[in-house]
Parts: C-alpha cells; structure tokens; sequence
C-alpha cells in the first residue's frame, strides 16, 4: 500500500517537471528579440505655428511605420500629454504634431518637451528630451516676498506689527507699573501714627 | 480636631470668626471632597498619559473634526473667566456698593478658569513637548498668536486683581491667625508684602485698583473677542460672521454670572455665610443674569435668523443639522433650557431666590458647555469642499473615553483650584466698606504729621 504511493508520487513530480521544461523553453523560444528604435526630432516655428516632426528609424536608419510616439510637456508634478490621442509614422517613419502656443513654460519661456516610445511589441522603450524656448514666459510672483497676512513671520504687515506691538506694550506697562506699586507698597514701614490707631 | 482648632484660634470680632474660620479648620467633608477631585484628575493624567504615548489618534478627532470637546471645553473656561471682569471693573466702576462681597468669589473663578482654559489648549496640542515653538517662530499674523497673547495677559491680570483684592485680609491673617501650620504662617507673610494698613499704602492701592479695573475691560473683552476670531477668521459655515466677537462675548458674561450664582450658593451654603451673601444678592444676581440673557438672546437671534432665512449651500446644511438634524435635541436644550426657559422664569420674583436661582443657573451653565459644543464641531463637518473617499471615523464625531476623562478632570482642576484658594484665602473682604471720607482724613492726618 506504501509502495503504491510513493510510486504515484514519483509519476505526478516527473509529469510536473516535464511540463516545467515545455513551458520554459517554449517561453525562451516564443520571445522575439527587442531592437532600439532611434528618434530625431526637428523643430519649426513658422509664423507662430510651431511644429514638432519626430523621425523613427531603425539602427540602420531604415524608417519605421505605424510606431506609436507619445509627446509630453513636463509640468510641476506630472507630464501633460500633447498632440492627438494616437500619433504614429508614416511610411516615411514620420509622425508631425503642432505645440500649443498657451503652454506656460518658465521664467524664460522654457519648456521641456518629451518624446515617449512605450510599450512597442518590437522595440525597446525610449525617451527623449528636448529643452524649447517655447512656452510663454511666467513671472514669478513675488507676493511670498512681500509684507502680506499670508507671508512668513519676518513678512508680517508694518502696521500689524505696530498696532500689536503698540496695545500689548500698553497693557504691559500697566502690568509692570502694578507691579512695581505693589513693591513700593511693601517698602511703606508702620509709621507710629498707624501703631497708634491700630 | 475641628473644634479644638477653633477653640485655640482666638477671633477679635464676630465677622472675623465668620468669615476666617474656615481657614483654620479642616472638615472631614472638605477632606473627602478634595480627595475626590483628585481621583477624576488621576483618571484624567492616565487618559493624557494614554493620549500622550499613542497621540490623538485615541480621541474621535478627526481631518474634519479636528477641534473636539476640548476647544469647546476651551471656549467655556474662557468664557466663565471673564466674570472676573465683569464684578471687577463694570459693576465697581460703576459704585455698585451690593457687588463688593462677590468680587472675591468671582476673581477667584476668574483666576481658575484662566489657568484651566491654558492647559487645556496645550492638551489639545498632539505634540504638547512643541508649544514653546509657538512662541520660538512666533508668526503675528495669526489669530492663534493673538490668543496666546491676550490669554497669558490676561491670566496675569486676573492674579494680580484676586491678589490685589485679598491683599489686606492676608495681612490681616497674618497678623491674627495664631492656630495654623507654619506654611500657612509663612505663606501669609510673604504674600503680606509689609502691609500694615498704612493710609499710604491703602491710597497706593486704591489707585492701583483702580488702574487694574479700567486697565481689565479691554483686555477681556480682547480675550474673547480673539478667541472667536479663531472661529470667525476659519472658512466654515457658522462661523462666517462678523456678529461672532459680541456673540461670545455676551456669552461669556451670562455663563460667568450663572456660574457665580451657582458658586454663591454652594459656597454660602458650605461656609455658613448666609448673613454675608444674602437674598438680596441672589435677587440682584438674578435681574443682572436676566439682563446678560437678553443681550446673548438678541445675539443668537442675530446669529441664527440670517442663515436660516436664506439657507444657502453648506451654510444651510448646517443649519438643517442643528434645527431638526442629528444635533437638534442638543440644540433645542440649549436654546430653550439654558436659554429661553430661563429668562422667562427669572422674571418672577419667586424664581430669584438662592435655590431656584441656583437650578436655573445650573441649567445656563450646562447650556453655556453645550452651546460651545455645537458652535465648534457641527461647523466642522460641514466643510466648503466635498468630503470623498474618507474613512468611516471622519464623518462623525463622539468622544473618546479619554476625551471625557481629561475634559471631567479639567473641571475637577476648575474646583480644586477654587477650594484651595478658598481654603487660603478669605472669600468675602474682612474689612466692611470703609467711607472713602474716612480714608481722606486719615491720610491728611498723617500728613500733618510729617510736616
């Protein structure tokens, strides 16, 4: 009875091993090799339309089609996805979009412009970058700088610290003049006068 | 041990056995009762020791509600404390001679209610260790600031009215009372400060307390003003109102009166002082509490019919939670028990004596708890934005057991604080008004004297 377990056990590992390997080297085989994809972007900016045109060849130079590209401006926290939902190349291995004129870029007008391939069933993820002078320049506020309620402590309103300063000034003489009665009221010694009434 | 105590310890009149007795003997009952208070503030320092080791997460505070029962505990304390003010600088300014025996008694509260009204703000801090930060990166710009200011003024303030008060009794103690441990001996001689009844000294005083009273109306109505810039100057619906500064403080003066009715009485009762604080005081103390619930009934009116009447947005909902909502039978007790019902009965002559004026003052004061209750956490769950995706325990708010704990202890604090001062010091003035003509001849006597 032992005997027959054990020979049962023996059969389910080897069926288990054996359909470990088919699945692994069916795996290994079944996978395609990636290839890197190489992106050249060009830039125009021609009465005030600017366009973005990005090339996607292969490492022989060769275009490549339908490759889906991603355009992104980077933003504070996150990117902010630009241009139509799918962008993919031509025949050429072309793809055009036009960049928003109402981006705000930095204090210069600089905006950081990314080119995305994600994902790809035949190459390889990619990102680049690509610094433009195409936003529209933002100017910093300085209210942070400035005396204001919502600044910090060293920023505080003049006429706040003053009026503050002024009322708890006014009410702390008070208090230290009360006091320091008190202290003259303790130096008054008995006179025979209050001895004698007393 | 009472009665040998008495026996040994001499009085020099009648009114001094009257009113100094207490000080030299020690009932069993005070024994107990302080022996109580100091239990509910052992459970108390446990709950803030648990508060303390796992922070506020073992209260029901909240992201919303994040001012509980201790804000509300807060705005009470300082509320009642303003009674000192009210008996030390309105009704003596004024030359109402009736007042004069309970101005001790309400400086007293005064005195304790500051104190407590301090610690419990520290108490609601998560990190209590960072309060001197407060003051470390001291901003000016914050209401906050401002109450910690005004607060530490005026608790100075309200030590040196009590101490300026009693100033000629405890010399007065120091010179007469025989019979007492050496700690008390000691106690008066120092806070005596060489008094002697000197006419320049008692001139110097008068003047003094004269200062200090004017010097105390600013600065509570200050106090309570700012405290409800706290509320006011915070976006949330009830508390968008340029009427909340008059609103709380009118508050403050109708709380503090009950609770110095209610006060009177127990003290008067406990410390046989019945010639001393007498009907006609409970009859006066009646028609001012009267008057002071009127002026806070025009506020609430003022208060509540604008919102209600135009019942916008999240201000509406607001005020459709405290009308008929979850918050309403709170809020009609309040209104109707601790407001209305008492005016009302107040006005018959019957209703102004010691023992029913002392149950409608009970019920002002438990409406005067309750009404900061629901000024502060109903406003907080109704705020401006949205609440989404948020944690069951955010929606709503009930104390925690550790929240009860500290807040009954805190009053505990409030009574132990009272009975020890009363205990040391004499509740009513030894000395009967003396006619201020007396005083000018006294002192121009002195005066020929020296020249």
């Amino acid at each position: 009875m032992k005997n027959h377990k054990i020979r049962h056990i023996k059969v389910f590992k080897t069926i288990f091993i054996l359909i470990f390997i088919v699945f692994y080297t069916n795996n290994i085989y079944s996978q395609e090799v990636m290839e890197d994809a190489i992106v050249t972007l060009l830039f125009s900016n021609e009465n005030d339309t600017k366009i973005i045109e990005a090339k996607v060849s292969d490492t022989d130079g060769i275009p490549i089609e339908e490759v889906e590209l991603y355009f992104y401006v980077k933003r504070t926290f996150s990117l902010l996805p630009i241009g139509d939902g799918f962008n993919s190349t031509d025949e050429n291995g072309l793809v055009e979009l036009e960049f928003p004129n109402d981006l705000p870029g930095d204090t210069e007008g600089n905006v950081t412009i990314i080119v995305k391939i994600i994902e790809n069933d035949l190459y390889n993820d990619l990102s680049i970058e690509t610094i433009k002078k195409w936003g529209i320049p933002t100017e910093i506020s300085d209210n942070t700088e400035k005396r204001s309620l919502w600044a910090a402590a060293a920023n505080a309103p003049i006429s706040l610290i003053i009026s503050i300063s002024g009322m708890i000034l006014a009410i702390w003489f008070i208090i230290l003049y009360i006091i320091f009665s008190l202290f003259k009221i303790s130096e008054i010694k008995p006179s025979k006068y209050v001895k004698s009434i007393t | 041990m009472k009665k040998t105590a008495l026996k040994e310890q001499k009085f020099e009149s009648p009114r001094e056995k009257d009113l100094l007795s207490h000080l030299v003997s020690t009932s069993l009952k005070y024994k107990l009762w302080i022996a109580l208070l100091l239990l509910i503030n052992f459970v108390g320092m446990y709950a803030y020791y648990r508060q303390v080791k796992y922070g506020l997460v073992v209260t029901a505070m909240r992201d919303y509600t994040s001012w509980g029962i201790y804000i509300s505990n807060f705005v009470f304390f300082v509320a009642i404390s303003l009674v000192g003010s009210l008996f030390s600088s309105i009704l003596k300014l004024n030359k109402n001679e009736w007042s004069r025996p309970l101005i001790r008694i309400s400086e007293i509260i005064a005195v304790a209610a500051i104190i407590c009204a301090s610690v419990i703000i520290i108490i609601d801090m998560g990190r209590p260790d960072r309060f001197f930060y407060v003051i470390k990166y001291l901003r000016i710009q914050s209401p906050i600031i401002w109450d910690v200011i005004i607060i530490s003024t005026y608790l100075v303030i309200s030590i040196l009215l009590l101490y300026i008060s009693v100033l000629p009794d405890i010399a007065l103690c120091r010179d007469h009372l025989t019979d007492i441990p050496k700690w008390k001996k000691k106690l008066y001689r120092i806070t005596a400060i060489n008094w002697s009844n000197h006419p320049k000294q008692i001139e110097k005083l008068k003047k003094v307390s004269k200062i200090l009273a004017i010097a105390v109306l600013p600065v509570a109505f200050a106090i309570h003003t700012v405290t409800s810039w706290l509320f006011a100057t915070t976006w949330r619906p009830g508390w968008d109102s340029t009427n909340l500064g008059p609103y709380f403080v009118s508050g403050a003066f109708m709380a503090g009166a009950a609770v110095i009715i209610f006060a009177m009485y127990i003290i008067r009762k406990q410390l046989k002082l019945k010639a001393y604080i007498t009907e006609i005081h409970f009859e006066k103390m009646g028609r001012l509490l009267v008057l002071l619930s009127l002026v806070y009934l025009y506020f609430n009116i003022n208060e509540y019919l604008g919102p209600a009447f135009k019942m916008v947005g999240v201000e509406g909902e607001h005020i459709t939670e405290l009308f008929v909502g979850s918050y309403a039978p709170m809020y009609w007790f309040v209104q109707l028990g601790g407001l209305i019902f008492p005016i009302i009965f107040l006005l018959f002559r019957y209703m102004r004596k010691p023992l029913p004026l002392a149950i409608i003052s009970m019920f002002v004061i438990l409406g005067a708890w309750f009404k900061r209750f629901l000024i502060v956490i109903p406003s907080l769950q109704h705020p401006y934005l949205p609440i989404q995706n948020v944690d069951e325990s955010y929606l709503h708010y009930n104390p925690t057991w550790e929240e009860w704990a500290i807040t009954i202890s805190s009053f505990a604090s409030l009574l132990l604080i009272i009975t020890i001062l009363i205990k040391l010091f004499p509740v009513i003035p030894l000395k009967e008004a003396k006619i201020e003509s007396e005083t000018i001849v006294e002192h121009n006597i002195l005066k020929n004297e020296e020249s």
